[in-house]
């Protein structure tokens, strides 16, 4: 008998490791017909990943002080060996995991997988959405240059329209009338820790929600019929279907290496896609650059408050869309899945997709 | 340029809380709809390199732009006037004394007066724009001689001339990529502003002495950026190599998963599956 063999009788003889990788992996059964959208959480999972050790790697020689973290982040991508990669990483890295959870949440939304009994999923999946906004709007803020500087500065804005309150707002979230040293100290804290943490909660919750609800099969084929309704707890098992190892875990990783390629291609030879030149100037509140826009991701957000005569109404407006997404599997109660057969819903997605990228074009060239 | 630098902070610590008081100043402000020469030198002023940096006709004119009326342009108020064509390198020289020095010493400066040209003669008075090569041109210079040493003296410096333009291209460039090139920026921007002053002493053989000096200081800034664009394509290649690899896993994994389900498909030809409990 091997060492390795013995290591591993030793474990699994206290443990019962075989067994869980067996229920997890070769055993674990996927809808035959599962497709290549299954794999987006997968792609999260390892691009949160990369970030996080990125992250780790950047807090080394990071300093949140006002008067040192533009000139510590010069120092990362200047002097220390690799700092350019590890930040360009951590930069695209966040750009990169927007995309993927918008193309995890429309595909989930395509395939109506938030239906009961997936409801905590989803919800779940929604607060994981805006924890990573969050995490990106803090981190855009730590390299203290124009563009982190103006950029918090109009994001932290937008708070003021809430009527009444709206100032105490802004000042809380800043910590002063302006953006300065008590905003970096808070937003350094939520960026590295605070989020973090409860972000790898909500994951631990979402991963148990979807691993206890089964994954849902998708709605498309002759053999789909809707699931009748249910009055007890049911695992949705998947009999006859793939294994999950390896059969799907070779698709998960084909498009993980494809995400990998896509990172690695924008880092290395474009790498200020995502930057602006105003990023690699030292903040200076005393000089407004000219064209300072949000991130990509908040443009939609940034031209609807833009367009609404009344700032309240444009925040309204985005906090209403924002909740009805948030509770969409308990106001679109039916069992229908099929994308066939659910024209309403077909038309409010294309639509949604539609006024999204429109908002955002308009933002970014208005 | 040290004086230059102690001029601008006193301009700005005397200016600024004017400017802050009254966002257009009263001389601009009365004389922007006037006629003639009086409204002219508001719209020549207007884009200048001395609008962009702050300098108000105040600065060079002095006076109150505080008092909105004649009062701005009494004495009392430090109001200097339209100055005489001899008084012109002074009243420049204020700020740019480095230039006025050389420019006093050198044969123009000698014939200032008796025919010789002063700063306005060459930059204008409102529209003053940022210095080049340019301004020695055949038409100017031979108002008044001939250009053949006037000539010299630009090919002479077009090198290095050119030199610091692709230099200071280079490192914009380079900060948006995100290198550190304040110190680069700094150094050629200093060496512009002594290599542009020299050509005031209007002395071929001073150019070209000087010039040579000029150019080995280039030389060692050339280097650095040298040094940043080796970075630069290393970086790609690296790149190349990384991009190449993992494409490569991508594509193996992508035939994997294909052996897979040409398996399945075997065991389970497609079609409505068995519900078997
Ligand atoms: C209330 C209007 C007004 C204001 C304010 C004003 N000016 Fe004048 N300025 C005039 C008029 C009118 C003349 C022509 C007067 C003359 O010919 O005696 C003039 C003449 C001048 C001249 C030419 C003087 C000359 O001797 O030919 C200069 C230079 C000048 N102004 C600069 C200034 C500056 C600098 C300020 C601000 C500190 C200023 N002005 C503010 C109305 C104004
Ligand atoms: C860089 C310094 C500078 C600044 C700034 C400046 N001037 Fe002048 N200005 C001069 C000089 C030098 C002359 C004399 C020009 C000459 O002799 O050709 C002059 C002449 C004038 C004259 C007399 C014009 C004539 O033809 O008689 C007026 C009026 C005048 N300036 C007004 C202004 C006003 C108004 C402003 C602000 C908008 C202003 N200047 C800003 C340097 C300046
Ligand atoms: C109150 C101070 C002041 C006065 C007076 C002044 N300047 Fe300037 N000038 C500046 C400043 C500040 C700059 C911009 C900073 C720099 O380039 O050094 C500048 C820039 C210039 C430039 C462009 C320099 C470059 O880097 O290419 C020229 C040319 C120039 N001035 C000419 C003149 C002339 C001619 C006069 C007189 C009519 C004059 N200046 C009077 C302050 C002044
Ligand atoms: C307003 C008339 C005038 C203009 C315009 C003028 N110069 Fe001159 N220049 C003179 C005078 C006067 C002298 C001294 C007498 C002489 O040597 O002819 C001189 C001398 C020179 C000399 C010889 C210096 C020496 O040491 O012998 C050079 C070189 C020169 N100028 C270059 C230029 C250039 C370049 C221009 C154009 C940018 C120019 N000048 C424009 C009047 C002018
Ligand atoms: C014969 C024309 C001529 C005269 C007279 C002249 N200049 Fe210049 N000046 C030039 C030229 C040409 C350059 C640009 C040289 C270059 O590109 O290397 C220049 C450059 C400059 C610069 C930019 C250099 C720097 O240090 O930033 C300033 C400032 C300047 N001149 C101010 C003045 C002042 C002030 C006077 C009067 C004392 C004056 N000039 C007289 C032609 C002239
Ligand atoms: C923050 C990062 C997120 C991670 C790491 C993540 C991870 C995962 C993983 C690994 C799965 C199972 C495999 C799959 O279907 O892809 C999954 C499924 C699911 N996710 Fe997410 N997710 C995230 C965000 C979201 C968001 C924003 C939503 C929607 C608002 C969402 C809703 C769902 C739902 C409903 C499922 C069940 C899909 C099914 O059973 O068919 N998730 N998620």
């Amino acid at each position: 008998m091997s060492v390795y063999q013995r290591v591993v009788d030793w474990i699994d003889l206290r443990l019962g490791v075989r067994d869980i990788l067996e229920q997890n992996l070769t055993h674990y059964l996927l809808p035959r017909n599962i497709n290549v959208w299954y794999t987006l959480g997968a792609v999260l999972l390892t691009l949160f990943g990369i970030q996080f050790i990125t992250g780790i790697l950047l807090l080394v020689y990071y300093v949140p002080d006002t008067g040192q973290a533009f000139d510590s982040v010069q120092q990362i991508m200047n002097e220390i060996p690799f700092g350019w990669l590890i930040r360009y990483l951590h930069v695209v890295g966040s750009n990169l995991i927007v995309i993927a959870l918008l193309l995890h949440m429309l595909s989930v939304l395509f395939m109506a997988a938030y239906k009961t009994p997936r409801e905590l999923t989803w919800v779940s999946g929604f607060l994981l959405l805006n924890l990573t906004l969050g995490l990106c709007l803090t981190g855009y803020l730590l390299p203290w240059s124009q563009l982190s500087f103006w950029a918090t500065t109009v994001a932290t804005d937008a708070a003021g329209a809430v009527p009444v309150i709206g100032d105490d707002i802004v000042r809380f979230l800043r910590g002063g009338a302006m953006v300065n040293e008590a905003t970096l100290g808070r937003f350094f804290a939520l960026h590295v820790m605070g989020m973090p943490l409860l972000f790898g909660l909500l994951v631990g919750v979402h991963l148990f929600c979807v691993r206890r609800a089964g994954i849902s099969r998708p709605p498309f084929g002759d053999g789909y019929v809707p699931r009748g309704p249910r009055y007890t707890f049911e695992h949705e098992h998947h009999y006859g279907g793939i294994p999950f190892f390896p059969n799907y875990a070779v698709k998960d990783a084909a498009v993980i290496s494809f995400f990998l390629v896509l990172l690695a291609a924008i880092v290395f030879f474009w790498p200020t896609l995502f930057m602006p030149p105003a990023g690699f100037e030292p903040a200076d509140p005393f000089t407004t650059p000219e064209h300072i826009k949000p991130e990509w991701y908040f443009l939609w957000a940034y031209q609807t408050l833009r367009i609404f005569p009344d700032k309240f109404l444009g925040l309204a407006v985005q906090v209403a869309a924002m909740t009805f997404l948030a509770l969409l599997p308990f106001i679109d109660r039916s069992r229908e899945r099929r994308p066939a057969r659910r024209p309403l819903f077909l038309i409010c997605f294309v639509a949604g997709i539609g006024v999204f990228v429109a908002l955002s074009i308009w933002g970014h060239y208005a | 340029m040290a004086k230059q630098v102690i001029v601008l902070i006193l301009a700005s610590v005397l200016f600024a809380p004017w400017s802050a008081l009254a966002a257009e100043s009263s001389c601009v402000e009365c004389h922007r709809p006037q006629p003639g020469a009086l409204g002219d030198p508001v719209g020549q002023w207007e884009g200048s390199i001395h609008q962009r940096h702050g300098i108000n006709c105040s600065s060079c004119h002095g006076g109150d732009p505080t008092i909105m009326s004649m009062e701005a342009m009494s004495l009392e108020k430090g109001f200097l006037g339209v100055p005489a064509e001899d008084d012109i390198p002074s009243f420049c020289g204020s700020c740019h004394a480095g230039v006025m020095e050389d420019y006093l010493l050198s044969a123009h400066g000698q014939a200032l007066g008796a025919g010789g040209p002063h700063c306005v003669t060459c930059h204008g008075n409102h529209a003053v724009e940022l210095a080049s090569l340019d301004i020695i041109n055949r038409d100017l210079c031979t108002r008044c001689h001939e250009y053949g040493q006037a000539d010299e003296m630009k090919s002479a410096m077009a090198k290095v001339d050119d030199k610091i333009s692709s230099l200071q291209e280079e490192t914009r460039r380079l900060r948006k990529l995100g290198f550190a090139t304040e110190k680069i920026k700094n150094s050629i921007f200093s060496v512009r502003n002594q290599f542009h002053q020299l050509f005031h002493t209007v002395n071929v053989e001073t150019v070209r002495s000087q010039t040579e000096e000029f150019s080995q200081e280039l030389e060692k800034i050339d280097q650095q950026v040298a040094a940043m664009h080796q970075e630069v394509k290393n970086r790609k290649l690296l790149g190349g190599g990384v991009v190449v690899v993992l494409g490569a896993i991508c594509i193996l994994l992508v035939l994997l998963r294909k052996t897979y389900k040409d398996e399945e498909e075997r065991v389970h030809p497609p079609g409505p599956p068995s519900m078997r409990p």
